[in-house]
Parts: structure tokens; C-alpha cells; sequence
């Protein structure tokens, strides 16, 4: 009896063993596919020329120059305006709040900016500027609303790297007769910019990728070269990949696509790759 | 972050919000994706010549009146015409719709379906199929499968202008359809993916694998989809590409209108796959 | 610039400073009443002028008819889908390499999953339309492979990386004595997990599940490319195999047709503010699970 128990359950260690190499197999599977098709598929696409011509033929010839240089924008302008207030937010909440609940009024606000939907977030974009503030469909107004994505993020990652600064710092500078401005500058800036930067890169890299935000709001179809001015649309990768995808059996547009697809995630891995890297180099820097 | 990097920064936003302020003219135009190859290869040519910059953007007829309407575009692009719900919420505009050339909305089957032979519909076997009242092809002459009725986007101009012609109403509701698709790029996708698949397409996007029906008239007569018949005006299906303007039109605007309906502008409706307006029907052969 | 900033007294700095941290939290927080606010305005006209109509299964501008059913069902069975493959594939995995002694695999794994993290869902759109729907179609002889079955594969894959990184984590936080004791029983791997580390580990597993949830709800791009957008329930109502809509997907390609101000336009912004609520309840209540987690 006990035997056929001891039985019964060493099948049932087999099988559970079994299904969790199986699960991870098959997670390690997909993943190869993806990569593997986006780099494959991407590879016979990309060349110099590629990355360094316009696009012609609605994108179904020529390059995607103008879309990495739109993308590039959209995302460089939009790091520019969340800095100050992510900044500001995070020193407020690490410097400022001593209430527990104040603080959790922010984190409220900072996770509920970060659990929006980027589809929502363009159909704001689409309100408040593109109609009511009558700005058109414009780069700015793209890099606004990128913006308003990337400031949870960037706030969380600035404030964390405020917290593990050591209070013996705060204290030394007090007992040295600092002000609060004068902390601030002196120790907790110099002390949390990895922090900064790299929150900024992290951001950045999601930014890049998205489309849904921008689609109805940034960005154009076909024209568009580099903008004169913040206000006209730009290009960009996302959008041109799904008017691309949109034409999935027309091989020149699908090959373009995936072209595109691959320049974007190098894109990404750049940006994440450049937080991982100001993560220790600047942390060590203002360490020392 | 030092006071190096703050003044930088105050300094690089203060400049890009000065950049900012000094637009320069441009000429934006968006809608639908039928008129868009034409109007888009014109802009093209416009802009070297001329160096004027043009913005083209697709997105549908609807949303080329909407933002045309709203002042976010210069120039609209419908593939049908102007509704009254949509001149009546925009009363304090004038718009004025300007054709620019003709194209025909054509019943697309499946290269397999026309291989097994079925190369015409009439009117009411069309309506039968999108009302859900035929499902198999072997009730319209063709092999034993399924319809797959492929529907489009209810702002779309190409799909108005079908149901108004072929069914009657063109806001009647396809019980038949089993997918909606937006673009005419994307419905020539899914249409080349099936194997038993009716959908419509403007002539221009006629290939091996998305063949065009023949139309059969109450009367028994069979008119094929060509630019000929659209030119002539016996195909039934027929309707003007135009683009919308408002009354306030900028110069620069509307210099690019009178170089789209000028021989040279005309030229990129035909090579798109149009019948050209101001053009001599004779001149379409080759 | 610079030196009249010097000049100031060092309180007006001090207040100056004060100032702007709390004006720029002000902002940050704000952003979301606002958001919340703006949206909240412009469904009105959809609520009071199509009130009626917006329960039903009818969706027809032109005709007045907004009957967001088969959007709200069509969110709901394509999450469904996605939970069903991505969640049991995820914990399984997780526990894998949990247990593993080899710090190799992890290492890799975890590598991985921040490469998949990077891919936009853009990309897993193109995937979807170029791999996944036509093996679907073919594979089941269908003539399209736009499906909500589609639509739920690919969200699986997209949040698979979520919730196999979060369990991952949640069983390396039950603490290494429940484990051993366990193991000294002489239980099996299987029972370890179900006696001792589940019962640890499960708020913070359905804190993972729930985030991963919030953002497949949310997900726009790749579940617009392969879902059909048909504003149809399907039928019968368990047909994975037919064509759908979800919110995001109906957003995504009906926002820029719609006139601002219309009815129309109104009854999307409902839908959007529908959508941003219940991502927001998922991600509060995820919180709530890993806050529940710590406590044990």
C-alpha cells in the first residue's frame, strides 16, 4: 500500500520536474523564435543605405532615415521637459514630505501615471492639445505627452537612488551649516545623478518604442523630412512599422517593416544599454 | 547636476520653445488612403520643384474632413462625398470638394474563387453575400466553400460608396462580414491571405492574387472593371476622388491644388491607377 | 544668470528651491486628475446622449447606435486567453529557475527577459500578422488568421516575461528555512512547492498575475493588428476562432476618424476612461497583493 503511494508520488515528482523544464523550455523557445525571426528578417534588410535614405514608395523602397531622425526627437525633446519635474518631484518627496501619507498620495499618483494605458495617453494628447489648445498634429505635443509616460519612471528611479544616499551625508552637511538648497546642490544632486541619468535612460528606451501615444498626435504619413519647427509632425519607427505591417503581403513593405523593426529595438538596446552602463560609472564617479 | 548643466538646460528649453514659435509654412494634407498614392507622389514632385513643404498624412475619409474641419490640415482627402451630419456640425465653414480624378470600387475575390469560376456578380448576389443571406460560393457558381466576406471600416469612402451602389444604403450594416479591415493596403493583405474571400478594393489595387469581378446588370449585361468602362461611364460602381478645402485656403494651399489638376498633377491620378478629370478619355489607352 | 542667482540670500534660495519641488510634485500628481477629469467631461455627451444605447451589442456611428458589448467582451475573452497560456507557462518556468542551482541559467534568463522587455509592441504586432495569424490559419484551416485566439497568443507572449520574472522573485522571497524544512521531511519537489512555498509565495503570485493583467489590458498595437476588428459577439459567444474587437483596438483605429466633439468621439473617450479605470483598480490591487506578501 505504502509502496504503491511512494509510487504514485514519485510519478507525480516526475511529471511536476518534467513540466517545469517544459514551461521554461518553451519560454526559452518563443524567445529564440522572436529574436531570432526580428534579427533574421531585419538583417536582410538593413544596410547603410537603408539607414541613410528617405523612404519612397509609401516605404516599401528607399530607407528609413527620416523616421529614426523623427524618433530620435520625439524622444530627446520629451527627456528634456520631464527632467525638471521628475527631479523636482523626487527631491520633494525624498527631501521635503515627512508624512507618510502625503507620501503615498504621490506614489499613488506616480503608479497610477504609470498604469495608464499609452492608448489612453493619445487619446488625451489628441484632447487637450490637438483640439482644445488647437496645436495640430506636431512633434511637440508628441514629446509632451512621451514626456508625461517617462515621469514615473524617471521620478521612481531619481528618488531611489535620493533614499540610499546615507543620512550621514545630510547630517555632515547640516552640522557644516548648509542650508536646505545648499544640501541639495552640494550633496543629494551630485550624490543621486547616476540615479537621474539612468532613470532617464530607462526612460527614454520605453519611450522610443511606443506607438499608441503618438500616432494620432505626432506624426505623418508621408512628407515629412526633418521638422522646421516643434510645431510639425514628424516621422517616426513605430508608425512606419504598422503602416508597413498593414501591407504584410507585399514582400518589399514587409521586408522594410522588419528592417525597421530591428533598427528600433537597437534603438532600445542602445538607450538600456547606456542606463546600465551610467548606473556604475556615474554612481562610482560621484562616490568618490 | 551642477549649475553648468541647469543653465544648459534652462538655455536648450527656452530655445526650443523659441524655435518653436516660428512656424514656417507648411501645407498639411490627411484622409483617405485611396486618394493618398496620387496625392502623395504629386506632393512629392510639388515639393522638389517648388520647395514648398507638403505633409501627407493617411487616415480615412472621415478623419480627413474632421481634421480638415478642426484647422489641422489645409487639405482633406475623401473618397466620397461630404455628409450632411458632417456640413452641419461644421456650419460656420464653407467647404468645397474638388474631384481630381474617378476610380472604381471593385467586388475582389480570391484568385482561387476566380480560377474556379466565379468572374461576375450581379448587384444582388453581392447583397446577398454582405447581408449574410449566401455563405457558399457554389450559390453564386463557384466551388462548395464558405464565403469569407471581408467588410471595411464604416468611415471608409470606398465602403460607402459600395453599399450605396450596390445595397442601397451605404450605412447598412454587413450581418455577413467576418472581418473589418481599414486600409486598402491591409484589405489587399488579408485578401491575398484567403483562399475564398470576397472584399472591395479601389481598381488601383487590382493584382494576380485579389482578381476583379465583372458586374452582370438586371438586364444581363457584363461590364468588366477597367479603366475604360470607369473613363466611359458604363461601370456602375464609379465615384470621384476628390479633395476638400475650406474657404480660408492659404496661398500656398491652393497653389498646390491648381498643380494637382494641372496636366503635370493629372499625370500622378493616371499613373496611380485613376481615370485622370481633365484629360481626354482617349488618351487613358496605354 | 548665474551670478544673480548667487546674489539671492541663501532663504530666498531656500524658498525658491521649495518652491519648485513642490510646484513640479504638484504637476506630477496632478497629471492624473487631470487626465481623469478631461476624459470624464468628454464622455458626457455619450452618456447623455447615447446612454441608452451603449449596453447593447449594436455599434454604428452613423446610426447613432453605440453598443459597446462587443468591445468590453472582446477585452475580456482576449485577456482571458492570455492569463490561461501565459500564467500556468510562466509559474512553472519560474519555479524552474527558482530552484535551479545553476547561477548560469539564471543569469541567462534573466538577460532574456529584459531583451524581451525592450521589444515594442509594435514589433509583436508585425510578428503577430506575419508568423502567428497565418500559422493560425493555416494550422486550423481558417480563412484569416485576424482572430481573438490570435490576439490572446500574443498578449501571452507579451506578458509571459512579467509574470516569469515577478514569480521568479516572489518564490526566491519565501525564506530559505520554510524550504529546508520541507526538503527534511523528505517531501517531493512537487509537495515542497505546494505546501510550503505556495502558500507563502501566493500574494505575491497574484500581485504578478494582476500587473501582468493591467498591462495586457492596456496593450493597443499589437492586438489591433490581429484581431479582426469585428464589433460583433461572437458566435456562439465561446468562439475563439472569429473575429473581435477589444477597447484598445476599437480606439486605435476609430480616435482619428471621429470628429472632436461629436457623440462619436464621446463614446470612445467612455471607452478609453473604462479602460484607464480598470487598468488602474489591476494595478492598485496588485499593490495591495504585494503588500499582503511582505506581511506573511
Amino acid at each position: 500500500m505504502s509502496n504503491v503511494r511512494r509510487y504514485k508520488r514519485n510519478i507525480g515528482d516526475k511529471v511536476f520536474a518534467a513540466a517545469t523544464r517544459g514551461a521554461l523550455g518553451l519560454c526559452f523557445a518563443i524567445l529564440t523564435f522572436l529574436i531570432g525571426a526580428i534579427i533574421w528578417q531585419g538583417g536582410k534588410a538593413i544596410s547603410l543605405e537603408f539607414l541613410l535614405m528617405p523612404a519612397q514608395d509609401f516605404g516599401a523602397s528607399g530607407g528609413i532615415f527620416y523616421q529614426i531622425v523623427g524618433s530620435l526627437l520625439l524622444v530627446i525633446v520629451a527627456a528634456v521637459l520631464v527632467l525638471p519635474f521628475a527631479v523636482g518631484t523626487a527631491l520633494y518627496r525624498s527631501e521635503y514630505v515627512s508624512s507618510a501619507r502625503r507620501k503615498r498620495l504621490i506614489d499613488l499618483a506616480l503608479y497610477s501615471l504609470n498604469a495608464i494605458p499609452s492608448v489612453t495617453y493619445g487619446v488625451f494628447g489628441l484632447i487637450l492639445f490637438v483640439n482644445i489648445f488647437g496645436t495640430g498634429i506636431s512633434w511637440f505635443v508628441g514629446s509632451i505627452i512621451l514626456a508625461m509616460m517617462m515621469l514615473p519612471t524617471v521620478t521612481i528611479t531619481a528618488y531611489q537612488s535620493m533614499q540610499a544616499i546615507s543620512d550621514d551625508y545630510r547630517e555632515n552637511a547640516a552640522a557644516l551649516g548648509l542650508t536646505r538648497a545648499q544640501q541639495i546642490r552640494s550633496v543629494i544632486l551630485p550624490q543621486s545623478l547616476h540615479g537621474i541619468v539612468t532613470g532617464l535612460l530607462i526612460g527614454l528606451a520605453r519611450a522610443i518604442g511606443e506607438t499608441a501615444p503618438i500616432m494620432f498626435i505626432a506624426t505623418a504619413f508621408s512628407g515629412v523630412s526633418v521638422p522646421r519647427s516643434l510645431l510639425e509632425p514628424v516621422a517616426s519607427l513605430p508608425t512606419h512599422i504598422l503602416a508597413l505591417a498593414q501591407q504584410a503581403t507585399n514582400p518589399d513593405a514587409l521586408r522594410n517593416a522588419w528592417g525597421a523593426s530591428l533598427t528600433l529595438i537597437m534603438l532600445v538596446m542602445l538607450f538600456s544599454m547606456m542606463a546600465y552602463y551610467a548606473r556604475f560609472k556615474l554612481m562610482t564617479f560621484s562616490r568618490k | 547636476m551642477n549649475n553648468k548643466t541647469l543653465n544648459f538646460t534652462i538655455l536648450a528649453i527656452c530655445s526650443l520653445a523659441l524655435y518653436g514659435c516660428s512656424r514656417p509654412e507648411i501645407v498639411s494634407i490627411s484622409g483617405s488612403t485611396t486618394v493618398l498614392p496620387a496625392v502623395s507622389k504629386a506632393a512629392q514632385a510639388y515639393q522638389n520643384r517648388h520647395g514648398q513643404n507638403i505633409i501627407v498624412n493617411a487616415g480615412g475619409s472621415g478623419s480627413g474632413f474632421n481634421q480638415l474641419a478642426e484647422g489641422q490640415t489645409d487639405i482633406g482627402m475623401m473618397s466620397r462625398d461630404i455628409t450632411e451630419g458632417e456640413i452641419a456640425r461644421f456650419s460656420q465653414h464653407v467647404f468645397t470638394p474638388i474631384a481630381i480624378g474617378r476610380d472604381a470600387v471593385v467586388p475582389v475575390v480570391s484568385s482561387e474563387i476566380y480560377e474556379a469560376g466565379v468572374t461576375q456578380l450581379s448587384f444582388a448576389q453581392m447583397t446577398d453575400i454582405y447581408k449574410g443571406r449566401i455563405d457558399n460560393w457554389n450559390a453564386v457558381g463557384g466551388p462548395d466553400k464558405e464565403i469569407f466576406v471581408i467588410d471595411k471600416e464604416s468611415s471608409s469612402g470606398t465602403r460607402q460608396t459600395f453599399f450605396e451602389i450596390v445595397l442601397g444604403d451605404k450605412k447598412a450594416e454587413a450581418a455577413g462580414a467576418d472581418l473589418v479591415i481599414g486600409s486598402n493596403n491591409e484589405e489587399q493583405t488579408a485578401m491575398t491571405q484567403s483562399d475564398a474571400a470576397i472584399g472591395m478594393l479601389s481598381l488601383a489595387w487590382l493584382n494576380e492574387d485579389v482578381r476583379g469581378v465583372s458586374i452582370v446588370t438586371d438586364i444581363g449585361v457584363i461590364i468588366e472593371p477597367t479603366l475604360e468602362n470607369v473613363a466611359n461611364g458604363t461601370y456602375p460602381i464609379s465615384r470621384d476622388l476628390n479633395i476638400v478645402v475650406r474657404g480660408d485656403i492659404s496661398p500656398a494651399a491652393q497653389g498646390f491644388v491648381d498643380y494637382l489638376l494641372s496636366p503635370d498633377g493629372q499625370d500622378f491620378v493616371q499613373n496611380s491607377g485613376y481615370v485622370p478629370v481633365n484629360k481626354p478619355a482617349h488618351s487613358l489607352e496605354q | 544668470m548665474k551670478a544673480r542667482f548667487s546674489t539671492l540670500s541663501a532663504r530666498s534660495k531656500n524658498s525658491a528651491l521649495k518652491t519648485y519641488v513642490s510646484a513640479s510634485c504638484l504637476v506630477s500628481a496632478g497629471l492624473v486628475l487631470l487626465i481623469f477629469g478631461l476624459m470624464l467631461v468628454q464622455s458626457f455627451p455619450a452618456l447623455s446622449e447615447a446612454g441608452g444605447t451603449l449596453f447593447t451589442t449594436r455599434w454604428n456611428p452613423t446610426d447613432n447606435q453605440y453598443g459597446m458589448l462587443p468591445m468590453l467582451y472582446g477585452t475580456l475573452v482576449v485577456m482571458l486567453i492570455a492569463m490561461v497560456f501565459a500564467v500556468p507557462i510562466g509559474i512553472l518556468a519560474a519555479i524552474y529557475i527558482a530552484e535551479t542551482r545553476s547561477e548560469k541559467l539564471r543569469r541567462l534568463t534573466r538577460s532574456a527577459l529584459e531583451i524581451l522587455a525592450g521589444v515594442p509592441s509594435i514589433v509583436y504586432g508585425l510578428i503577430g500578422i506575419a508568423y502567428v495569424s497565418v500559422w493560425v490559419a493555416n494550422g486550423l484551416s481558417l480563412q484569416t488568421g485576424r482572430l481573438i485566439l490570435t490576439a490572446g497568443l500574443i498578449l501571452a507572449i507579451m506578458i509571459l516575461p512579467t509574470i516569469l520574472s515577478l514569480t521568479t522573485d516572489a518564490i526566491l522571497n519565501v525564506p530559505r528555512d520554510v524550504r529546508e524544512n520541507a526538503q527534511a521531511l523528505g517531501l517531493y519537489r512537487y509537495e515542497v512547492f505546494k505546501d510550503a512555498i505556495w502558500p507563502v509565495a501566493k500574494a505575491d503570485i497574484a500581485g504578478a498575475a494582476l500587473l501582468a493583467l493591467g498591462r495586457a489590458l492596456g496593450e493597443t498595437m499589437a492586438v489591433m493588428l490581429v484581431i479582426g476588428s469585428i464589433d460583433r459577439l461572437p458566435q456562439p459567444l465561446y468562439n475563439v476562432l472569429s473575429s473581435g474587437q477589444t477597447i484598445t483596438s476599437k480606439l486605435g483605429r476609430e480616435v482619428g476618424e471621429s470628429a472632436f466633439g461629436s457623440t462619436h468621439f464621446s463614446a470612445l473617450v467612455l471607452m478609453s476612461l473604462i479602460l484607464v479605470s480598470i487598468t488602474i483598480l489591476l494595478t492598485a490591487a496588485s499593490q495591495h497583493f504585494f503588500r499582503a506578501g511582505r506581511h506573511v
